[in-house]
């Protein structure tokens, strides 16, 4: 079951109440599931907007819509208002997307593909400066941070695409796809910084 | 923000760009075929792009660039080191790598790659651009007299080497010239080196100053001369288009709404659809495809400035390369194709629809560099990504980089991107607030 947070609750009462005299459900719903940047829908609908796929229940009083497969990857999330000096909006905090790198990485493919990054991807882009480190393994995904030289580098999706990608495709061929996590606006020694 | 009735909420994490391509490669006859090579520089703002809309289609890339990449040689047809300034031995080793894996196009994606591409392109026999054509569009020079032999209108301008005295030529271009123009260095893009002088000591002094940034501009600067020429009043807009079987299809018309009047052109929002009455619009088009076949351009992406006034449309530049920096990723175009794929696609021979045109309404914010010193960082990013109609904010700098504003300035500060089924005004405008809501750092 979905939850909502007394501050969601309220929140979303408040737009209920800005379009007074129609009844009004919310409708929440997973766009995009990835681990590195889960999406969600939310938004208000007329309870003839209601389709047949949809499940309906009636959380904390308030109409709550969601899709089928939605409803499944959103089991026992919990939905929350948040306000910063970033901004405002509302929080999934959803159990059954985990974060990157939250769970120990055991297990003979890590192994393997740790051994990889060691000996063939770290010391090729040691020559820029860069390093590579192994954040999680999902459903096939290498997932991977760059560092040093390689972080914030304008090349930096050519070393990915044209070189790591290359080297597992090569080495560990059961491996589907290589996603680079890097916060790279966060580099500070780039190897090729970007000009016009 | 309240969850709109038809608006998606925004995504709070600092994810990438929203990506609503589809794959291109999924699409009934679309699978391409052949390896395309790449060429960019090792400061490209273009690579990841180019690479990315690669794989949506399925297409092989080789990437060819300046600097020796990290893993050349683990993977050979994977990247290649080619010096753009030496042709002979790029178009060398470009046929060395035809032979070995075969090249069905070659595509630059930026001004230093574009000779390379038509030459190497010619040598292996694969579709290009008239080698002629392109050297004439990467100097201004030669690009306005092209057009003016056309009898296409084009400013009149006086070329100067960069070693000329400052105060000969300022008297020089006093007389055949006069006021307001400009100086500009003849192969610098994105307004680099840019000034308007309007009188005789500032044209000295603006001289003094492009022959400085020619001077340090390295393999971006290939040409050591300046032109001054006439200063043109009126609206400016920018053309992406493809030419296709010779013939320009122009993919979208960009309004400029801020003025660029001088003394520098820092080049900020650009929104599509254009809001020029249908009339100039039609104009500036025609225009756009005679500069094309008068140039000689034949064969793959353009990106056109322009200037129109009550005199007419006057071509600035035409470059055979797609726009520059970030800036593609406003466009979208029928079933979510990038601009980036859509060149892939024609380079390799897939059929291109008549007109192809961006889906809705979008801009892009190049964001204003306010003052030269160290860049710290950017606050109000996320209330900035969170405002209706703003889809991403990405700042492009580096903390503790040395930035510089034009003239002198090589580097974005970042960039916002908006889309709204509102209408360009709305797009504007939403450019223009999560602009507001950034405070820049720099010390």
């Amino acid at each position: 079951m979905i939850e909502f947070t007394e501050a969601a609750r309220e929140r979303i009462l408040a737009f209920f109440a800005e379009e007074e005299g129609t009844r009004l459900a919310v409708r929440v719903g997973v766009q995009n599931p990835s681990p590195v940047a889960p999406e969600y829908a939310m938004s208000l609908i007329e309870l003839e907007e209601i389709e047949e796929c949809d499940e309906r229940h009636s959380v904390d009083g308030l109409d709550l819509v969601v899709d089928s497969e939605s409803a499944r990857i959103l089991r026992n999330t919990r939905i929350d208002w948040v306000e910063s000096i970033e901004g405002s909006g509302f929080n999934f905090n959803n159990p059954n997307i985990k974060p990157l790198g939250s769970e120990p990485l055991t297990g003979p493919l890590v192994e393997r593909v740790q051994r990889v990054i060691d000996e063939h991807i770290n010391p090729g882009v040691a020559t820029h400066g860069g390093a590579v480190r192994l954040v999680d393994i999902r459903d096939g995904i290498v997932y991977v941070q760059m560092g040093g030289g390689c972080q914030g580098c304008g090349m930096a999706s050519v070393t990915l695409t044209q070189g790591i990608k290359q080297v597992f495709m090569k080495l560990v061929p059961e491996i589907v796809d290589i996603q680079d996590v890097t916060d790279h606006a966060a580099g500070t020694d780039p190897y090729f910084s970007p000009e016009k | 923000m309240r969850p709109a009735r038809t608006r998606t909420s925004r995504p709070r994490s600092n994810e990438p760009f929203p990506s609503a391509v589809s794959s291109a490669a999924d699409r009934p006859g679309d699978r391409p075929e052949g390896r395309v090579l790449l060429l960019v520089t090792s400061s490209s703002y273009r690579a990841e792009d180019f690479l990315s809309a690669a794989e949506r289609v399925g297409v092989a890339v080789t990437v060819a660039s300046d600097h020796e990449q990290a893993f050349a040689g683990v993977a050979p047809a994977a990247s290649l080191f080619v010096d753009f300034s030496d042709s002979d031995r790029a178009v060398s080793t470009v046929v060395k790598l035809h032979r070995e894996h075969p090249l069905a196009a070659i595509v630059a994606a930026e001004d230093e790659g574009t000779i390379l591409a038509a030459v190497a392109s010619a040598a292996i026999g694969l579709p290009h651009n008239p080698v002629k054509a392109v050297r004439i569009a990467r100097r201004k020079d030669r690009f306005r007299e092209t057009l003016r032999e056309a009898g296409l209108p084009s400013p009149r301008f006086v070329t100067f080497a960069i070693d000329e005295d400052p105060d000969c030529v300022a008297g020089r271009a006093t007389d055949d010239i006069g006021f307001p123009c400009v100086v500009k260095p003849v192969s610098l893009a994105a307004s680099r080196g840019v000034i308007r002088a309007n009188d005789e000591s500032e044209l000295a002094a603006a001289f003094r100053r492009v022959v400085g940034i020619t001077s340090t501009a390295g393999s971006r600067g290939d040409a050591r001369e300046i032109i001054v020429e006439d200063y043109m009043p009126g609206a400016e807009v920018a053309l992406e288009g493809l030419v296709v079987d010779g013939e320009l299809r122009t993919l979208a018309v960009l309004d400029k709404p801020d003025a660029l009047e001088g003394p520098y052109f820092e080049e900020t929002l650009l929104v599509t659809p254009s809001r020029l009455p249908e009339e100039q619009q039609k104009a500036i088009r025609w225009t756009a495809g005679r500069v094309a076949r008068a140039i000689g351009l034949s064969h793959g992406p353009v990106h056109a400035e322009m200037r129109v006034n009550d005199d007419g449309v006057w071509a600035l530049e035409m470059a055979p390369r797609s726009i520059g920096g970030l800036c593609s990723r406003m466009f979208r175009f029928q079933a979510g194709v990038a601009l980036e794929e859509l060149i892939l696609l024609h380079a390799i021979g897939a059929p291109i629809e008549e007109r192809p045109t961006p889906t809705g309404p979008a801009g892009v914010m190049m964001i204003p560099i306010p003052r030269a010193g160290r860049f710290v960082e950017v606050e109000g990013t996320e209330t900035a990504r969170s405002l209706a109609g703003i889809e991403d904010v990405v700042i492009s700098l580096r903390p503790g980089q040395e930035v510089v504003p034009l003239p002198e300035g090589n580097q974005y500060l970042g960039f916002i991107f908006a889309r709204t089924a509102d209408g360009p005004d709305a797009v504007e405008c939403a450019l223009r607030e999560a602009h507001a809501c950034l405070k820049i750092a720099i010390e």
